[in-house]
Formats: C-alpha cells, structure tokens, sequence
C-alpha cells in the first residue's frame, strides 16, 4: 500500500484540530478576558531504522495570543480592567494560585471577592474579604477603599489590595480551566508587581480578531480539501497499479 | 466527526442565550425599578490531547503540546444595581430609594420579598399594597377621610384627616439592604428574594446604616441602557454567524472527503 495515503491522512486528522483550535477563538469572541490560542502544523519526521523518506504533520497550539482585548465601558465599580501587561492572581479551582484577566468582580455573601468565573481573588496574602460597605472604589494599582456601612465620607478604610503580577509571558500557559499558570510545575507562587495598572468601571473584552479567525478557518478548509484530493489520487494510483498487474 | 462542528454549536448556543439576555432588558426598558441583567461568559474546559514534554519518540520530545477548548457558556447572569434616573409623578403613593435598599413586600405564603419599585395603591381596606395587591411591610393601613398622605424621608408616614389640626403619624416604611444585591434571586413581578449568596437582609431606617432616603412622588426608572442593549445585541448577532460559518465550513469538509473518497 502507498504510504502517502497514510500521510495524507494524518495531515488531514490534523487539519481538524486545528479548526477545532480556530473554532474555541471564535465560540469566545464575546467572552470577558479570553485569549486566543494560536495553532501550527509541524513536520515530524518518522524515525527508525530505515531511511527517513516521510514526515507525518503534527498540529500543535505552541502559544496563546496574549494581546490585550478591547476595554469596554461599564460603568461598574466592580468591573475591573488591566490596562497594558498584567494579571489578576485567583485561586483556582484546585486551589492553586492562577492567573486571569477576567475582571467582572462580584461580592459573596460572606464579603469574598469573587471574578466572574467564581474564583476567589488573592489579596495581599490571602483571599479578599471586604466589610459590609455603602461605597467602594477600586484604585489603579488594585487598591480596595470602602466607606463602611453608615459611616461618613471622612470613615474612608483601605482593606485590602487586589494581587497584580506581571511574570514574564514565556512562564505562563492557559490551563485546562482557561486560566493562566506558571509552565514550570511546582514554580512557587509569583511576587505582586507594583506597576500593573488597573481601571475600574471598564472590562476586557476577548482578544478575538473575528476576521483573523475566519480566515484561517477558510485556509484550513481549503488545506483540507487538498489532503484529501490526495487520498483520493493515492487510491487512483492503487487503482491504475492493480490494472497493469492483471493486464501482466 | 469535526470537533468544530460541536464547539460553534456551544457557540450560538451561548449567543442564543446572551440575546434572550438583552431581549428581556429591553422588553423591560419602562418597567418602574427594574434592575437589567448582564450575562456572562465563560470558556469551557480545556482537553489535552498531547501533553507538552511527552516522547514522540524514543529520542524525540515534543515542545508544545496540543490542548483544544471546547467552546463557551453562559455561567450566569447577574442582575446589575446601577440606578440611572428618577421620575417625578403626582402620586402621592409613589417612592423611590436614593441609595441602596429595597422595600418588603408581603407575599401570600407569609414570606418576605423585596423590591426597588415604589409604584404603590391603596386597596378597599385602605392598605398600602404593590401593584400586584401584594402589602407593604411593615404594614401601612391609611384612614378613609384621608386628605393628605406624607412619606418622609426617613420613611414615616403621616396623614391629615378632617377635623384634626395635627397630622397624624401612621407608621414607619423601613428598608434592607444586602451585603450582595447581585445575589437575589428575581422572581418576577419586580420582586427579589433573598439567597444564600445574597447573604440575610439588613433591616433599617431609610436615611441611616447606608440605607436610602425616600422620595414621595418620585419613581426609578429601569435602568436598561437602550443604545448598550442595541449594541449588545448587534455584537452578538455576529458572533452567532460566524459561529454559524464555522459549522456550515466542517459540514462542507466532511461532505467532501464524503463525496472524494
């Protein structure tokens, strides 16, 4: 049998990943704080004892787009946006430290600060627990001030800070929740970072280009097609090879 | 079959359920205290179908590995507290709360409910009830020679009757307020009731503990944004096609390697 048909295949199979890759971005074109994951065919050669004739393709999300999104504005005290580079450290769901940049904060009944994924946002130390208040302001380096429940505007109490990092973006890669941690395991937690600037009453789109994703949507289709116009020709071959045999 | 096909579908799925989202905010863009929700989204788990460091070969690693999405949902929509505008009326039953809170109403099972909307009558036994004959609570029972009913801003309410020089107090609306408004649960109705995740209401006097004040002959307005709802649902009418591209695309690939193969 023809090994082309084989590799023709892979390419194929291959091929679908990648559109499932592209097809995730475009599911999360709306979604708070999302980064696009980038997608890339890599040649991996079939090594062995014999002469290496073949490379197979291999599909791959080396990276994620880590852009920022578009900041839209809500008008929200507890919508918060990174402007430039930076994260919001959470815990995540199991209980480790992550990274997001999803900023649709909201109170528990207990006074948590939770994102709108529900995760609990890190403080100075520990997780956030803000007291009962009338007005709350969010500062641009994460600060958390509160008028307290019937006080005066002169009662102003700082609480807590939200935790900003800003590891370098080699580090970091998008778990299986969305989120973002350190590659290296068992990396100890990363240092807050006095320079990541925050806006309040805005939030982070998704970084999306919906035109960007359309596109290599319609080149993988067409990619596609041409891996499997090439099965079809290795079967002619098969086919046209058959004949000559029963004419010998 | 294609991955695709099924990630755009969460996709429109999630699009679908963001423009019932804004369809509902705008049908309610004239309801008197009415609070507009806000649907969030969120990605969906991530699988790994090669794992970064894994062997491709005896001497051979793989550098980056291969993690798909599965696509999208809404994981909640949240009811959004901003107050955006007052309007003056001439009814004297009519309240608004400048500032957090929210009024008790009675239901029939002897349950507490709560809600922004001040827009009150009077039944047949002169009692302060919503629009839906719910009562206020606590309750508010006003003479029938009533001439003039007064709701202060702390809440007390006081009338004038024939005969009597001095205007006679009635009783005393109070207000709660939640640690997490966002957390009530709408039941329709403009009513809310409390939850786990609203944490247990707190009972004042309008005026004092962060509470409002009252304002009589003033109703809130809804605090739908029409231009932000238009927008939203433009944004989300094109998420929905082109997560409708994406799936007419892996139905094309598959019919061909049906038709080619």
């Amino acid at each position: 049998m023809d090994k082309a048909l084989y590799i023709a295949m892979t390419g194929a199979v291959q091929n679908m990943q990648a559109q499932a890759i592209r097809a995730n971005n475009l599911a999360n074109v709306n979604t708070t704080g999302f980064k696009a994951d980038f997608e890339q065919a890599r040649s991996m050669p079939v090594f062995g004892d014999f002469y290496p004739s073949r490379a197979y393709a291999l599909t791959e999300n080396p990276a994620t787009n880590y852009n920022p999104g578009w900041l839209q504005e809500t008008g929200n005290d507890f919508d918060v946006a990174i402007k430039g580079d930076g994260w919001i450290a959470v815990i995540g769901p199991d209980g480790t430290e992550r990274y997001t940049r999803i900023g649709n904060l909201s109170i528990g009944p207990n006074g948590q600060l939770y994102t709108g994924n529900n995760l609990q946002v890190l403080g100075e130390g520990a997780p956030i627990v803000i007291p009962e208040f009338d007005k709350i302001e969010i500062g641009l380096d994460g600060t958390i001030s509160i008028r307290p429940r019937g006080q005066g505007p002169q009662e102003l109490a700082q609480i807590d800070r939200i935790k900003l990092v800003n590891p370098p973006l080699e580090q970091l890669e998008k778990d299986e929740n969305g989120l973002f941690k350190l590659k290296e395991e068992g990396a100890g937690p990363v240092l807050p970072d006095a320079n990541v600037r925050m806006v309040s009453g805005f939030l982070e789109g998704s970084n999306v280009s919906a035109v960007e994703e359309m596109i290599h949507m319609l080149s993988l289709a067409r990619q596609y097609e041409v891996h499997v116009k090439m099965m079809s020709r290795a079967d002619e071959n098969a086919e046209a090879m058959a004949r000559i045999l029963q004419i010998g | 079959m294609h991955p695709s096909l099924w990630i755009s579908k969460t996709g429109m799925h999630a699009q679908d359920k963001q423009l019932s989202v804004v369809a509902n905010n705008l049908a309610n863009v004239a309801t008197v205290g009415f609070k507009r929700d806000r649907a969030e989204f969120e990605d969906l788990f991530y699988q790994i179908q090669r794992q970064p460091g894994a062997q491709s070969s005896q001497d051979n690693q793989i550098p980056s590995g291969l993690q798909i999405g599965t696509g999208v949902r809404v994981v909640s929509t949240q009811k959004v507290f901003s107050t955006t505008g007052f309007q003056t009326t001439e009814q004297p039953l009519d309240a608004a709360i400048n500032g957090r809170g929210f009024f008790q109403i009675l239901l029939p099972d002897g349950t507490i409910a709560y809600t922004r909307n001040g827009q009150f009558h009077l039944n047949s036994d002169g009692d302060v009830v919503n629009g839906n004959g719910l009562p206020l609570e606590p309750g508010i029972t006003v003479p029938r020679d009533t001439i003039n009913f007064t709701i202060g801003e702390d809440g007390t309410v006081t009338v004038q009757t024939p005969g009597n020089a001095q205007p006679q107090q009635l009783g005393q609306i109070t207000l709660v307020d939640f640690v997490n408004p966002g957390g009530l649960q709408a039941v329709g109705s403009n009513l809310f009731l409390a939850t786990g995740a609203s944490g247990d209401p707190v009972e004042g006097t309008p005026g004092q503990d962060g509470l409002g004040f009252l304002k009589q002959y003033t109703l809130e307005s809804s605090n739908v944004s029409v231009v932000e709802e238009m927008v939203n649902m433009i944004t989300t009418q094109r998420a929905y096609e082109m997560n409708s591209k994406v799936i007419a695309t892996a139905d094309q690939m598959l019919q061909f390697v049906n038709q080619n193969v």
